[in-house]
Protein backbone atom coordinates (compact mmCIF):
# COMPACT_ATOMS: atom_id res chain seq x y z
CA UNK A 1 0.00 0.00 0.00
CA UNK A 2 0.82 3.25 -0.48
CA UNK A 3 1.50 5.85 2.56
CA UNK A 4 1.43 9.80 2.82
CA UNK A 5 4.04 10.68 4.64
CA UNK A 6 4.98 14.12 5.78
CA UNK A 7 7.89 15.76 7.17
CA UNK A 8 8.26 19.00 9.45
CA UNK A 9 10.47 21.13 11.10
CA UNK A 10 14.33 19.61 11.76
CA UNK A 11 12.97 16.43 10.10
CA UNK A 12 11.94 18.26 6.37
CA UNK A 13 15.23 19.52 6.50
CA UNK A 14 16.96 16.09 6.93
CA UNK A 15 15.02 14.70 3.98
CA UNK A 16 15.30 17.64 1.92
CA UNK A 17 11.62 17.48 0.95
CA UNK A 18 7.95 18.41 3.14
CA UNK A 19 6.05 15.29 2.21
CA UNK A 20 6.02 12.13 -0.66
CA UNK A 21 4.26 9.20 -0.95
CA UNK A 22 6.03 6.32 0.63
CA UNK A 23 5.40 2.28 -0.50
CA UNK A 24 5.05 -0.21 2.08
CA UNK A 25 4.01 -4.00 2.95
CA UNK A 26 0.33 -4.61 3.40
CA UNK A 27 1.35 -5.25 7.21
CA UNK A 28 3.29 -2.47 8.07
CA UNK A 29 3.81 -1.01 11.79
CA UNK A 30 4.19 2.53 12.80
CA UNK A 31 7.63 1.19 13.69
CA UNK A 32 8.44 -0.61 10.46
CA UNK A 33 7.80 2.61 8.93
CA UNK A 34 10.07 4.38 11.09
CA UNK A 35 13.43 1.54 10.56
CA UNK A 36 12.21 1.80 6.32
CA UNK A 37 12.53 5.92 6.88
CA UNK A 38 15.53 6.05 9.04
CA UNK A 39 16.94 3.68 6.10
CA UNK A 40 16.42 6.08 3.20
CA UNK A 41 17.13 8.61 5.44
CA UNK A 42 20.43 8.35 7.27
CA UNK A 43 20.50 12.08 8.13
CA UNK A 44 17.36 11.01 10.42
CA UNK A 45 19.13 8.20 12.35
CA UNK A 46 20.08 11.07 15.27
CA UNK A 47 16.97 13.00 15.64
CA UNK A 48 14.26 12.31 18.07
CA UNK A 49 10.93 12.47 16.39
CA UNK A 50 7.34 11.06 16.58
CA UNK A 51 4.86 9.80 14.43
CA UNK A 52 1.37 10.75 14.08
CA UNK A 53 -1.24 8.70 12.74
CA UNK A 54 -4.21 10.63 10.72
CA UNK A 55 -3.10 13.66 13.50
CA UNK A 56 -2.71 11.20 16.67
CA UNK A 57 0.26 9.75 18.07
CA UNK A 58 -0.15 6.21 18.48
CA UNK A 59 1.93 3.29 19.84
CA UNK A 60 4.69 2.09 17.42
CA UNK A 61 3.36 -1.48 17.44
CA UNK A 62 0.51 -0.35 15.51
CA UNK A 63 -0.32 -1.64 11.84
CA UNK A 64 -1.21 0.95 9.41
CA UNK A 65 -3.89 1.18 7.15
CA UNK A 66 -4.18 2.53 3.63
CA UNK A 67 -5.54 6.24 3.34
CA UNK A 68 -4.31 7.77 6.49
CA UNK A 69 -2.02 10.44 7.00
CA UNK A 70 1.37 10.09 8.39
CA UNK A 71 3.89 13.03 10.12
CA UNK A 72 7.07 12.56 11.20
CA UNK A 73 7.14 15.43 14.36
CA UNK A 74 10.27 16.80 15.59
CA UNK A 75 10.26 18.18 19.16
CA UNK A 76 7.50 20.28 19.88
CA UNK A 77 8.71 23.98 20.59
CA UNK A 78 5.47 26.53 20.96
CA UNK A 79 5.26 29.47 22.32
CA UNK B 1 -18.04 19.83 18.11
CA UNK B 2 -18.13 23.16 18.69
CA UNK B 3 -16.52 25.22 15.95
CA UNK B 4 -12.98 25.81 16.36
CA UNK B 5 -11.50 29.11 16.69
CA UNK B 6 -8.61 30.69 14.93
CA UNK B 7 -5.21 30.24 16.86
CA UNK B 8 -2.80 31.21 13.97
CA UNK B 9 -1.38 34.53 13.64
CA UNK B 10 1.51 35.50 10.92
CA UNK B 11 4.05 37.17 12.82
CA UNK B 12 4.60 38.84 15.73
CA UNK B 13 1.35 39.43 18.02
CA UNK B 14 1.43 43.17 18.38
CA UNK B 15 0.72 44.91 22.09
CA UNK B 16 -2.89 46.72 20.20
CA UNK B 17 -3.88 43.35 19.59
CA UNK B 18 -3.75 42.45 23.12
CA UNK B 19 -4.82 45.75 24.60
CA UNK B 20 -7.96 44.91 22.39
CA UNK B 21 -8.36 41.95 23.43
CA UNK B 22 -8.46 43.48 26.70
CA UNK B 23 -11.08 45.71 26.16
CA UNK B 24 -13.61 43.66 24.38
CA UNK B 25 -13.73 42.00 27.33
CA UNK B 26 -15.17 44.67 29.61
CA UNK B 27 -18.75 44.44 28.67
CA UNK B 28 -18.69 41.23 30.34
CA UNK B 29 -19.58 41.85 34.29
CA UNK B 30 -19.55 38.51 35.66
CA UNK B 31 -16.21 38.56 35.03
CA UNK B 32 -14.04 39.23 38.24
CA UNK B 33 -10.41 38.44 37.12
CA UNK B 34 -8.47 37.78 34.31
CA UNK B 35 -4.86 36.34 34.31
CA UNK B 36 -2.65 36.56 30.52
CA UNK B 37 0.33 34.71 29.41
CA UNK B 38 2.90 36.16 26.78
CA UNK B 39 5.37 34.16 25.25
CA UNK B 40 8.28 36.64 24.00
CA UNK B 41 11.60 35.22 21.92
CA UNK B 42 14.72 35.16 24.19
CA UNK B 43 17.78 36.82 22.30
CA UNK B 44 19.59 33.06 23.75
CA UNK B 45 23.33 32.78 23.31
CA UNK B 46 23.92 29.43 21.23
CA UNK B 47 27.57 28.70 20.80
CA UNK B 48 28.56 32.33 20.65
CA UNK B 49 25.89 33.18 18.68
CA UNK B 50 22.60 35.61 19.71
CA UNK B 51 19.17 34.35 18.59
CA UNK B 52 17.67 37.13 16.12
CA UNK B 53 14.20 35.49 15.40
CA UNK B 54 12.35 32.52 15.32
CA UNK B 55 10.67 31.14 11.97
CA UNK B 56 7.80 29.40 13.04
CA UNK B 57 5.75 26.82 11.31
CA UNK B 58 3.68 23.82 12.25
CA UNK B 59 1.64 20.78 11.37
CA UNK B 60 -1.59 22.90 11.35
CA UNK B 61 -3.95 20.15 11.08
CA UNK B 62 -2.91 18.69 14.10
CA UNK B 63 -2.15 21.85 15.79
CA UNK B 64 -5.75 23.20 15.73
CA UNK B 65 -7.28 19.79 16.75
CA UNK B 66 -5.19 19.66 19.63
CA UNK B 67 -5.80 23.55 20.82
CA UNK B 68 -9.32 22.46 20.28
CA UNK B 69 -9.10 19.87 22.40
CA UNK B 70 -6.73 21.08 25.25
CA UNK B 71 -9.24 24.36 25.15
CA UNK B 72 -12.49 21.77 25.83
CA UNK B 73 -10.27 19.89 28.69
CA UNK B 74 -9.64 23.28 30.25
CA UNK B 75 -13.27 23.88 30.41
CA UNK B 76 -14.21 21.14 31.96
CA UNK B 77 -11.99 21.23 34.70
CA UNK B 78 -12.32 25.31 35.34
CA UNK B 79 -14.85 27.37 36.11
CA UNK B 80 -13.59 29.52 33.36
CA UNK B 81 -15.72 32.53 31.78
CA UNK B 82 -13.70 32.99 28.44
CA UNK B 83 -10.43 32.10 27.05
CA UNK B 84 -8.33 33.42 24.32
CA UNK B 85 -5.49 31.28 22.46
CA UNK B 86 -3.16 32.94 19.87
CA UNK B 87 0.24 31.90 18.44
CA UNK B 88 2.77 33.45 15.49
CA UNK B 89 3.50 31.49 12.77
CA UNK B 90 6.47 32.32 10.84
CA UNK B 91 8.79 35.14 11.76
CA UNK B 92 8.90 36.39 15.37
CA UNK B 93 11.89 38.67 16.51
CA UNK B 94 13.76 38.87 19.79
CA UNK B 95 11.61 40.49 22.01
CA UNK B 96 8.29 40.10 20.02
CA UNK B 97 5.00 38.24 21.43
CA UNK B 98 4.70 35.10 20.13
CA UNK B 99 2.01 33.43 22.14
CA UNK B 100 -1.01 35.08 23.72
CA UNK B 101 -3.18 32.92 26.41
CA UNK B 102 -5.83 35.04 28.23
CA UNK B 103 -8.11 33.83 30.81
CA UNK B 104 -11.30 34.83 32.62
CA UNK B 105 -13.13 33.87 35.42
CA UNK B 106 -15.47 35.10 38.33
CA UNK B 107 -12.60 34.73 40.66
CA UNK B 108 -8.54 34.84 40.64
CA UNK B 109 -7.72 31.40 41.94
CA UNK B 110 -9.13 29.56 39.09
CA UNK B 111 -8.37 31.77 36.47
CA UNK B 112 -4.28 31.53 37.37
CA UNK B 113 -4.58 27.80 37.65
CA UNK B 114 -6.28 27.10 34.33
CA UNK B 115 -3.84 29.98 32.56
CA UNK B 116 -0.68 27.30 34.04
CA UNK B 117 -2.81 24.38 33.13
CA UNK B 118 -3.11 26.03 29.65
CA UNK B 119 0.35 26.97 28.60
CA UNK B 120 1.72 23.49 29.83
CA UNK B 121 -0.47 22.04 28.11
CA UNK B 122 0.30 24.20 24.83
CA UNK B 123 4.03 23.58 25.63
CA UNK B 124 3.38 19.65 24.90
CA UNK B 125 1.15 18.85 22.95
CA UNK B 126 1.16 21.35 19.98
CA UNK B 127 2.99 20.54 17.13
CA UNK B 128 4.55 23.79 16.34
CA UNK B 129 8.62 23.77 15.31
CA UNK B 130 10.32 26.78 15.81
CA UNK B 131 13.93 27.61 13.77
CA UNK B 132 16.30 30.26 15.61
CA UNK B 133 17.57 32.15 13.23
CA UNK B 134 21.07 33.61 14.79
CA UNK B 135 23.02 36.42 13.71
CA UNK B 136 25.25 34.88 10.90
CA UNK B 137 22.09 33.75 9.25
CA UNK B 138 22.86 29.96 10.61
CA UNK B 139 20.09 28.69 12.59
CA UNK B 140 19.34 25.64 15.04
CA UNK B 141 16.01 24.33 16.06
CA UNK B 142 14.16 25.08 19.52
CA UNK B 143 13.44 22.20 21.76
CA UNK B 144 10.71 23.04 24.53
CA UNK B 145 12.01 22.43 28.01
Amino acid sequence: MELKVMYFGMIAEATNCREEIISVGNRCSIYQLENLLKDKYQNLQPISFKIAVDKEILQNDILLTPNTEIALLPSFAGG
Amino acid sequence: MKKKKTVFIDGPISPAFIANSIEKHQTKTTIGAHDIFLGQVRADNIDGKIVQAIDYSAYKDMAEDKFHEIREATFSKFDLTCMHIYHSLGIVKTGEICLFVFVSAPHRKVAFEALEFLVEEIKKDVPVFGKEILEDETHVWKVNR
